[in-house]
């Protein structure tokens, strides 16, 4: 079942080494499915996010932007469009290794494009 | 356990704690297009065909509306429960209502006098003449008091599309209620493009998440959730010694606990213990 598929796509993300959070939001900003831990460490940063991903989702859906990073304290946040209503978030540390998280960000959001579109 | 009223949807049930719980109010609220008339008739014709008697209030559609609309959606048998006598639909204007919160109790008493519970569907309350201006919290209060009495009932509420204010006494309904469940409609074609969210479900487990749902020929709606959707709100019975432990604990200190207790091992979802929180309780309660 696709819903399954996705749901499991989004745990293997988050059980990648150096990604704290993992969230599937609509375009509209409702969050479909949400990966976060249980320490409060990464809390402020998604508190920001909240602030924020509106905007981002409103840029994504009218504008066309495809996909922008931002750098907060020790954490960066990856915000890529999955489909043409879905777009992926992703907190990972400044510290981990960028380039394995970039290859399973890429491979969750092929598979995320397949079950939802 | 409670009995509960099967809502007709299928897919919802599995993540509402097996239905509608009896002589309650549930709202469905949404949009255009959303499906909330729909989802309306699957509940009648649910109840219908497993033996209920039902009365459909609408403000919009007349009966053959709403005949028509059932058998496009591929629900032929509701003229037979019309003949039956068994369904009752009856559309009325706002407008002509002189008071409307009695006017339309006494329609539904009147509709099936023999029977103790009946299924009532109201589509939709929106219409503003329901109330008087200066009294919409008691009048819905009252409205949903006596409809509690008389059996469960499905109700459709017109939310806003997002782009107008959220007028006070529009979702005035929505705090009263037993249930809201939310209905949503992006109209980009793909799989969350129609959601349903559980705002609220009384007295009852229910899934947290968004759930996507399609309108089908032949089936109306259908929820679709993934099987840890539906674990998430089905109780584990995985730690039985713990609770075990904790409810003769509680019965040593008060009876009342004890039951207590037994209901959170009948509705205990998580897939951790549950020691913590029973430890703290019967520390609490011991002092």
């Amino acid at each position: 079942m696709y819903t399954q598929t996705f749901e499991q796509v989004l745990d293997d993300l988050y059980e990648t080494e150096g990604i704290h959070v993992c969230i599937l939001y609509r375009i509209d900003g409702t969050p479909i499915a949400v990966r976060t831990p249980q320490d409060t460490g990464v809390l402020k940063v998604m508190l920001w996010l909240e602030k924020q991903i509106n905007n981002v989702l409103r840029e994504i859906n009218k504008e066309g932007l495809t996909a922008t990073t931002f750098e907060f304290k020790d954490y960066q946040i990856f915000i890529t469009p999955t489909s043409r209503s879905t777009v992926l978030v992703v907190i990972i540390d400044l510290e981990a290794h960028h380039q394995l998280i970039s290859i399973e960000i890429a491979r969750a959001k092929s598979i995320i494009n397949k079950c939802v579109s | 356990m409670e009995e509960r009223v099967a809502s007709g949807i299928y897919g919802l049930d599995e993540i509402i704690g097996g239905g509608f719980r009896e002589r309650s109010i549930n709202i469905i609220n949404g949009g255009i297009g959303v499906g909330k008339t729909t989802f309306g008739l699957q509940f009648a014709l649910c109840g219908l065909n497993r033996g209920k008697k039902v009365v459909f209030i609408s403000f919009e559609m007349s009966e053959n509306q709403i005949i028509r609309d059932c058998k496009q959606l591929g629900f032929e048998e509701i003229e037979e429960h019309l003949s039956a006598g068994n369904l009752r639909i009856v559309h009325i204007y706002g407008e002509d209502l002189m008071f409307p919160s009695l006017d339309i109790l006494e329609i539904i008493r009147e509709s099936h006098t023999d029977v103790e519970h009946q299924l009532v569907i109201i589509d939709p309350l929106t219409h503003y003449s329901m109330y008087l201006e200066n009294e919409k919290r008691k009048s819905i209060s009252s409205i949903f008091m006596n409809l509690r009495e008389i059996g469960t009932t499905v109700i459709t509420l017109e939310g806003s599309d997002g782009n107008e204010e959220v007028n006070q006494s529009s979702i005035m309904p929505l705090y009263l209620a037993d249930s809201v469940l939310h209905l949503d409609y992006l109209g980009f074609g793909e799989l969350f493009d129609r959601t349903i969210h559980v705002v609220k479900h009384r007295g009852s487990k229910h899934g947290e998440g968004l759930y996507p749902y399609r309108i089908e020929s032949g089936l109306g709606i259908v929820v679709i959730s993934s099987e840890s959707d539906i674990d998430k709100v089905t109780a584990t019975y995985e730690f039985d010694k713990e609770f075990m432990t904790a409810i003769q604990q509680a019965g040593d200190i008060d009876q009342r606990l004890a039951k207590r207790i037994e209901l959170l091992r009948h509705n205990w979802t998580h897939n951790e213990s549950p020691e913590y929180i029973l430890n703290l309780v019967i520390n609490d309660e011991n002092r």
